[in-house]
């Protein structure tokens, strides 16, 4: 009945069309529809060069131009010496590292980009690893520092962009406190005989132990990936597992990088796992990049170009060497060249969290 | 009758005319000297204020000292160093070094410290507040958040908000927006070479316009951790150890009150 129905309406409809045409052909209106409806392909066209010439909507370059400032997202965990603890100095608290001076090349970068006529000033919002790809989901930054890998499997959350390395040798490693960790780890290269098979060596010799890993790093990809017969312990931070006295943690994993510095100069009670002829154990290897959005393209092109710039020019290794090699206090460099934050989503009372038993394994 | 009275009146002139130069002179003296009083006042009362200024910051930065261990122990989170604490702390030990409660200023303290002692202690206490983050880190142990740079902070901060200018400042400043000027260099060769007193340099400078205060600040027992032997070796912030001994002089706490502008 109702499709019945639908149907005497077309047909009344299209009865009384050409009278209306008619009526409407009469004030003007119909040719004006077909001239519009004539030039509306090449309106795209026309936009575009127009965009050319003067960009009308702002992209997100343009964005960080007209507000001068870079909002940058920077992990409150210490990833030392990529990010040390902020501290306090004379200018007030500051953050420094290899990703905070990297920040700054950055801005420095914009500041040219933009004109140079006023300085591009990076805003840090200090918050949560975790939280970094939320705030940068929805819009509060303009990309995120945080010795982030981008090439392990399930690093890449969707909708982010990662940039070009501006950090190669970095890696997954591990620290132990037990002499005898190493050396189960280190039976198993001997066993090998030649054969260096990395992953198999770590699968066995860390077969049964309690192995922390930092919660969303890529050492806790790697661990549930690979080393099914671990009791793996989540820890909200590093410091965390290093706290954690029960349960006794055997194998800590991190960044190398990263703990090759903590066990130098934060923790000496703990040490580097090493293979047979003393050198550091890599598990994979791992680059760090530059997280921008997806949509980004203008930014991601100026970043991308910069970090090959910084490479060609030797920066990107002085600056490498600068935090990995010499010998410095941060607290010192935070005075000199530490840069201002701003907290987001950080209780007053920071702390470096818990650990607990992954569950779904 | 207007004859004699021509002749008295001779003598009355020459009466009166030395009459009215007694007069007159005693009315300049008179005026000479209440202007100097006048001006005695104001100079008196802004040297004291900045000796207030001088002691309530070296308070802070003592309480700040007092709590190191606190402020520094990783195996705290919530370190409960609040700004309200510290102010608790100050205000307590301000009662203990000048019988003056900050909470309740008395009516006999000059009036530019009326003004000026609530912003030092506001400020002092924003320091504090900023420095939350830092000071609640857990798993962190130094933090350097130390008398030096809460000083330097609370001394800026206080600056911007008035006409008065704080600053603490040394001979071989680790921060070079520390290093002193002429007349901040001379007046510290001055204090180094005297015997450790709490006595201020005080001078009235341009004109009599502008006071300049200097009030020294020696090295205690705690300080030497960082500023004591083996000198050259870097301390735990980074910088080289400036060999120093138990109450040498560290440097001062400079004041600069310009009198126009009050």
């Amino acid at each position: 009945m109702i499709v019945g129905r639908s149907i005497m309406s077309i047909r009344s409809i299209t009865r009384r069309l050409p009278h209306y045409l008619k009526e409407l052909g009469s004030q003007g209106i119909v040719p004006f529809l077909i001239g519009l409806g004539l030039f509306l392909p090449g309106c795209g066209l026309v936009f575009d060069a127009v965009e050319l010439v003067q960009p009308l909507a702002r992209d997100e370059m343009s964005a960080i131009c007209s507000r001068g400032q870079l909002r940058v997202g920077i992990s409150v965990e210490p990833f030392r010496p990529f990010v040390f603890p902020a501290v306090f100095t004379d200018e007030g608290v500051r953050v420094t590292g290899l990703d905070v001076e990297l920040i700054r090349e950055v801005a420095d970068a914009l500041t040219t980009h933009c004109g140079g006529q006023k300085p591009i000033v990076p805003t840090l919002h200090l918050t949560r690893f975790r939280d970094l790809f939320i705030e940068m989901n929805e819009g509060h930054l303009d990309l995120f520092v945080s010795s982030i890998g981008g090439n392990v499997p399930g690093a890449r959350p969707a909708g982010l962009w990662y940039s070009i390395p501006y950090f190669h040798n970095g890696g997954i490693g591990a620290m132990i406190q037990k002499p005898e960790v190493a050396e189960r780890v280190r039976a198993q290269f001997q066993h090998q005989a030649g054969n260096s098979d990395t992953l198999a060596a770590i699968q066995a010799g860390l077969s049964g132990l309690t192995v922390a890993a930092q919660r969303g790093r890529t050492s806790h990809l790697y661990a549930e990936a690979n080393l099914k017969n671990i009791r793996l312990l989540i820890c909200d931070s590093l410091p965390a597992a290093v706290e954690t006295k029960d349960p006794r943690i055997d194998v800590i994993l991190s960044k190398h990088s990263i703990l090759d510095y903590v066990t130098k100069h934060v923790w000496p009670d703990w040490r580097l796992l090493t293979r047979n002829d003393g050198t550091p154990l890599i598990l994979t290897q791992e680059s760090f990049s530059i997280v921008t959005v997806e949509e980004h393209r203008r930014l991601q092109w100026f970043l991308n170009n910069l970090l090959y710039r910084l490479e060609e020019s030797g920066r990107l290794e002085h600056m490498r060497r600068r935090w990995l090699e010499e010998d410095y206090a941060p607290t010192r460099r935070a005075t000199a060249e530490g840069l201002p934050f701003e907290v987001s989503k950080v209780p007053a009372h920071y702390e470096q969290g818990q650990c607990r038993f992954a569950t779904e394994r | 009758m207007p004859f004699r009275n021509r002749k008295v009146s001779k003598k009355d002139i020459l009466m009166k005319s030395r009459v009215f130069s007694v007069i007159s002179l005693s009315l300049v003296f008179n005026l000479a000297w209440s202007s100097i009083g006048w001006a005695q006042a104001p100079r008196e009362e802004t040297e004291k204020t900045a000796q207030h200024l001088a002691l309530l910051l070296n308070v802070g930065r003592l309480i700040v000292e007092r709590n190191q261990t606190l402020i520094n122990d990783p195996r705290k989170g919530d370190k409960g160093f609040t700004p309200e604490v510290f102010e608790h702390e100050v205000v307590d030990e301000f009662i203990r070094q000048t019988h003056i409660d900050l909470k309740d200023l008395p009516t006999h303290l000059p009036s530019l410290a009326k003004e000026l002692l609530p912003l030092l202690l506001e400020s002092s206490k924003e320091v504090v507040a900023d420095a939350q983050l830092v000071i609640n880190q857990r798993g962190i142990g130094y933090k350097n958040f130390i008398p030096a740079t809460f000083g330097s902070q609370a001394a800026r901060k206080f600056s911007n908000r008035s006409h008065v200018k704080i600053k603490q400042t040394t001979l071989n400043p680790r921060n070079l927006k520390n290093t002193p000027d002429a007349y901040e260099e001379n007046g510290l060769r001055r204090l180094a070479t005297q015997p450790a007193s709490d006595t201020s340099i005080t001078e009235w400078i341009d004109n009599d316009t502008i006071l300049r205060a200097l009030t020294p600040i020696y090295y205690s027992k705690d300080c030497l951790a960082c500023h004591g032997n083996p000198k050259g070796i870097l301390d735990i912030s980074g910088y080289p150890r400036e060999g120093a001994q138990e109450g040498d002089l560290a440097g001062a706490i400079s004041i600069q009150i310009p009198m126009k502008s009050r």
